[in-house]
């Protein structure tokens, strides 16, 4: 209900007699329409409807005095904006509805450990070129004291400065920490008795179709994991990284669909690729998307390796030098030429025993003359 | 030249304003004929009358707000609340009316008044003897708030309580009332209000108190420097406006601050030194600043008293976290 | 058993709600012309008052509280009162104020939000409105014993409301000015309202006065809807107090003609027929009925003496708009003698987002 109150009449008057009501309770009207007639010290005037509404209640009655402020008439309605809600003052009304998301209990998300040390040794490891995370702390709580980045500032001293990672070498630094961080890595050794080998045998090429066979027997190894969504993507071609040294750093090109191509094809790709990377002509395309990878490290040394498997491809074939070796043949003591061979995988998504027969059948076309 | 205890040191400051300023008026409850139950007030009603020394009725809020009163008139009152466990009744003169009344009539009317007050624990005493109600206070705009820590200090800064044209509560550790004297020249000087009181030099660690923990904090510094460590000790005095110059001054020097307060440790006095600390002096720091303080408990009766005061220990400890830090 | 003490309370009355005299007026009411400087007091206040409300209405004066009704209790007060006595309001007496000096600008600047409004440049040393109920009376009784230390004959005179008799503060001021018979005067403005708790509800005690006897000092009634009857018991109490015979308490009984404040609406709580016969017992026209029958006043001079209440009334508001709000650093004036170092910082940060000059928002 909204009270309409007995307006300033002017000049000072304070109060008014009723001579007439023109409106009674249950009439609907509209602004400006007279409610009533009073008289005042100076003449009859008129007071009008400050508002349409229906009238729900009159106050006084012909003959009364009504003062300034008084009540006059009520009007029905919601929203009884004569209710200010307050005796002092200005409570604002707000028509809005807030939509609150839920907020966290406590703290929000993020926010990762952070390198504990007070601003005076921040701006000391600052001044002598000292990064923080390389300093082991050695105060209380693992802050990193001023002693210890002034031991650290002499220790790189000696050692020259730091040289920053570029370009490949920062690339494979990247991608191993996140390898790292993200792969549960297992590794299953085995060596491929490969006496029966003609002679140039081009080893790159039979291992590739080793890697092809085991492929056929488990394909689940040639696969795509995305670990935050845990869906895997078994690929039907086979698109296989191959690594290569170079001084500049670790190089892994991709040569496409290896399942389909023959030994002259794959041949040729593979030394067009290997001239593409030297002449670092090689187009980041050629760099990307391969669904295993085989690492011939034995080329330079090394038999049996656990090389990383980087998301995300669930499985690495290493190869390692091939070498000759006593092994039991029917029986007696006899020398083989052996390839080592190390296969890690992402446990992830790949059982032991799916490795296992990977392995086995790889080993089996490796120890096939042809 | 007398050795005087605190209490004593009270009392001739009192005396010293009554008899050279005929504004001044005492008036609290037991100071006139007893002398005030500290005797804070012993002899001064019969030198100077019971119109001026006034033992009023059991009323605290009528004693803050008859204060004004006079002093809106041109009187100097100097009210005794007996102990600082009675002093919140006195709360809504002071923060609604004795710390506004300059400002919101624009300096046509003003308030010299002083709210004088036993305060703090140590004393045996029954239960709500034992407050340190400073942060309260000091949180009021347009109020001074004083602790003295020392019977000289006493003097000189209730001198100067008197003296200043604003209300100024005057906090005075019951604990050092008679613990020990000291030289007092009785000869009207006041001390600057405003400003803290180096009152021991170091170079290692800087310890801030005030009150009866500048006791402990003093025999810390000793056992500390036994070791070799050279703590700075300041005396904060005036806890409202602060002197954070001298402070952080200090701080500057020794890179390492504990802070020692008897009252609880929430937003207490020592979070405000603190966060200006770290506003303003964050890079002068070593080790971060400790706080030594009264638990956030209900000041417990005295069988526990002892654990709950900031003691010696508990600021070496202190103090050997910053060096540790550092 | 006996009796070891009884009390009574007076109830002093001249004029009935008709503007009759009940019993023989005081002595400075004989000549009914003497009474026209009351009269005017309290129709300046009311057109004041009238206007307040109205700026308030319209955006341009916070919240006010209207005094209307009770317009005789303070100019009755402040008519006995001398210029050097000092006066203790609550924030309803506006027509004790206007008579000792404050101006209507000066008013209209508090509650407009200034605080220049409490510089009064008369009344130097009257308090200003005071918002803490009953507190007042402390600093009154303060007041009067520096007044009575110092030999000086002058009065402490302050006025709350029928809810500030419920306060402690109220209690021990009387009290602790009992126990010095200090020249104080406590004079309750028993409008019969405490926001929306009538004076049924505020306090058991059938009078407020008798409260006076709890702390050993006199009380009485009085019909504070009658100017003569209360500026005659005012000056008995403050000539009581000058000649140190201590504090009196007197009820002055009127009645809330308005809300409590402008934000108040007392629809919500009272009955509008109880206000309307409240209306027939107002101040103002018992005593132009008097005087208009004592033929020392007429409907014409009434007619001029509103029109022209109205025009001071116009002439303080066009004043009172006119004068730019403070600046920025006013904040920091007058917190203390000096502004301590400490603060410094403060203030240059209030100044760094001060809006831009002319820019002023109210």
């Amino acid at each position: 209900m909204k009270i309409f109150k007995l307006p300033d009449l002017g000049e000072g008057l304070q109060e008014a007699e009723i001579i007439e009501w023109h409106v009674k309770a249950g009439d609907a009207i509209e602004a400006d329409r007279p409610l009533l007639s009073v008289e005042t010290a100076k003449a009859i005037v008129d007071i009008p409807s400050p508002q349409p509404g229906r009238i729900e209640k009159l106050f006084g009655r012909p003959g009364d005095i009504v003062h300034l402020g008084a009540p006059l008439v009520a009007f029905e309605g919601a929203g009884d904006d004569s209710d200010a809600g307050t005796v002092v003052g200005k409570v604002e009304v707000g028509a809005r509805v807030v939509q609150e998301a839920p907020s966290a209990l406590g703290a929000g998300a993020g926010g990762a450990g952070a390198v504990k040390a007070m601003p005076a040794v921040r701006a000391l490891a600052r001044k002598l070129d000292v990064d923080l995370a390389m300093v082991t702390p050695s105060g209380a709580d693992g802050v990193i004291t001023a002693a210890d980045v002034q031991r650290v500032a002499k220790v790189l001293a000696e050692v020259g400065p730091a040289e920053v990672l570029r370009g490949v070498r920062r690339a494979m630094a990247q991608n191993m920490a996140r390898a790292q961080s993200e792969v549960a890595a297992a590794t299953v050794i085995d060596d491929a008795d490969i006496h029966a080998w003609p002679a140039r045998t081009d080893v790159t090429i039979r291992l590739i179709r080793a890697l092809v066979a085991g492929c056929r027997v488990e394909p689940g190894l040639n696969a795509w994991y995305e670990g935050h969504t845990g869906r895997r993507h078994v690929v039907g071609k086979i698109d296989l990284g191959i690594a290569v040294d170079l001084p500049e750093g670790l190089f892994v090109p991709v040569l496409r669909d290896v399942a389909h191509r023959d030994a002259a094809d794959l041949r040729g790709g593979l030394e067009r690729m290997r001239a593409d990377i030297r002449a670092r002509t090689i187009p980041p395309e050629e760099m990307r998307g391969n669904t295993i990878t085989l690492s011939n490290f034995g080329m330079i040394a090394g038999k049996y390796a656990a090389p990383v498997v980087v998301p995300p491809t669930v499985a690495i074939l290493g190869a390692g030098r091939i070498h000759d070796a006593v092994v039991p043949a029917d029986g007696v003591p006899a020398v083989h030429r052996i390839l080592p061979l190390s296969l890690t995988f992402d446990h992830r998504v790949v059982t032991g025993g799916e490795a296992a027969r990977f392995l086995a059948a790889v080993i089996a076309d490796l120890q096939m003359a042809q | 030249m007398a050795d005087l205890n605190l209490v004593e040191a009270v009392n001739r400051a009192l005396a010293y304003a009554l008899a050279s300023d005929p504004a001044v008026v005492l008036l609290g409850e037991d100071i006139g004929v007893n002398g005030g139950v500290f005797r804070a007030t012993v002899d001064l009603q019969s030198r100077f009358g019971a119109g001026r020394v006034i033992d009023t009725p059991l009323a605290e809020t009528a004693i803050a707000g008859a204060a004004i009163g006079m002093a809106a008139m041109g009187l100097r009152p100097v009210a005794e609340i007996q102990f600082t466990g009675f002093i919140y009744p006195t709360l809504d003169h002071v923060l609604n009316h004795a710390s506004r009344l300059r400002h919101r009539t624009r300096g046509r009317l003003t308030c010299p008044l002083v709210i004088r007050s036993p305060c703090g624990g140590g004393i045996h005493a029954p239960e709500h003897h034992s407050e340190s109600p400073e942060a309260l206070f000091a949180h009021i705009p347009g109020l001074r708030v004083v602790m003295p820590s020392s019977p000289a200090r006493a003097y000189g800064l209730l001198l100067a309580a008197i003296r200043d044209p604003d209300p100024v509560i005057f906090l005075e550790p019951t604990r050092l009332y008679r613990l020990f004297r000291q030289p007092v020249e009785d000869d009207g000087e006041a001390l600057p209000l405003d400003s803290c009181f180096t009152v021991r030099d170091g170079t290692d660690v800087t310890l801030v108190s005030w009150g009866a923990a500048l006791q402990e904090a003093q025999a810390a510094a000793d056992l500390l420097a036994n070791e070799g460590v050279m703590a700075e000790v300041i005396d904060v005095a005036t806890l409202k406006p602060l002197d954070m110059d001298t402070i952080l001054a200090s701080v500057a020097k020794t890179g390492r601050c504990v802070i020692v307060h008897e009252a609880p440790r929430t937003a207490g006095l020592g979070a405000e030194i603190a966060a200006t600390i770290a506003e303003r002096g964050l890079y002068t720091l070593l080790a971060p600043v400790q706080r030594v303080t009264g638990y956030d408990v209900v000041v417990p009766l005295f069988r526990l008293e002892n654990q709950y005061l900031p003691s010696v220990a508990r600021i070496v400890g202190a103090v050997r976290k910053t060096l540790e830090a550092s | 058993m006996s009796t070891v003490a009884q009390f009574h309370v007076d109830y002093t009355q001249y004029l009935d709600p008709d503007g009759e005299p009940v019993q023989p007026l005081p002595a400075f009411a004989q000549d009914a012309s003497a009474l026209l400087p009351l009269y005017r007091a309290m129709v300046l206040t009311r057109a004041f008052d009238s206007k307040a409300v109205a700026l308030q209405r319209t955006g341009k004066l916070g919240t006010f509280a209207s005094s209307v009704g009770q317009e005789a209790i303070g100019v009755g007060i402040a008519s006995a009162m001398r210029a050097e006595d000092a006066l203790f309001p609550s924030y309803r007496d506006h027509a004790a104020q206007l008579l000792r000096g404050v101006t209507m600008t000066e008013s209209l600047l508090y509650w407009g939000g200034d605080e220049r409004g409490s510089d009064f440049q008369a009344a130097r040393h009257d308090f200003p409105n005071c918002v803490p109920i009953g507190t007042q009376v402390c600093h009154a009784a303060g007041a009067a014993y520096a007044f009575m230390l110092r030999r000086e004959p002058r009065v402490a005179v302050t006025i709350f409301g029928d809810g500030g008799t419920s306060k402690g503060d109220f209690y021990e001021a009387m009290n602790i000015a009992g126990v010095w018979q200090a020249p104080l005067v406590l004079v309750v403005n028993d409008n019969q309202w405490a926001i929306s708790v009538p004076r049924a509800r505020q306090t058991a005690a059938q009078t407020l006065a008798q409260k006076a006897i709890a702390a050993g000092i006199e009380g009485r009634q009085v019909d504070g809807n009658d100017v003569v009857a209360v500026h005659q018991v005012l000056a008995e109490a403050l000539d009581k107090a000058r000649r140190g015979g201590g504090p009196t308490l007197v009820e002055a009984l009127s009645y809330r003609l308005g809300d409590h404040t402008t934000a108040d609406d007392a629809t919500r709580y009272r009955d509008a027929d109880a206000v309307n016969r409240a209306w027939e017992c107002e101040p103002l026209v018992r005593l132009r009925k008097y005087l208009m029958r004592m033929n020392v006043w007429d409907k014409a001079q009434d007619a001029e003496l509103g029109k022209a209440c109205y025009a001071q009334v116009e002439a303080a508001v066009a004043d009172y708009l006119a004068i730019a709000p403070p600046d920025t650093s006013a904040m920091f004036d007058h917190l203390y003698a000096s502004l301590p170092r400490a603060m410094r910082e403060q203030l240059d940060m209030a100044l760094a987002f001060a809006p831009a000059a002319g820019n002023h928002h109210g």
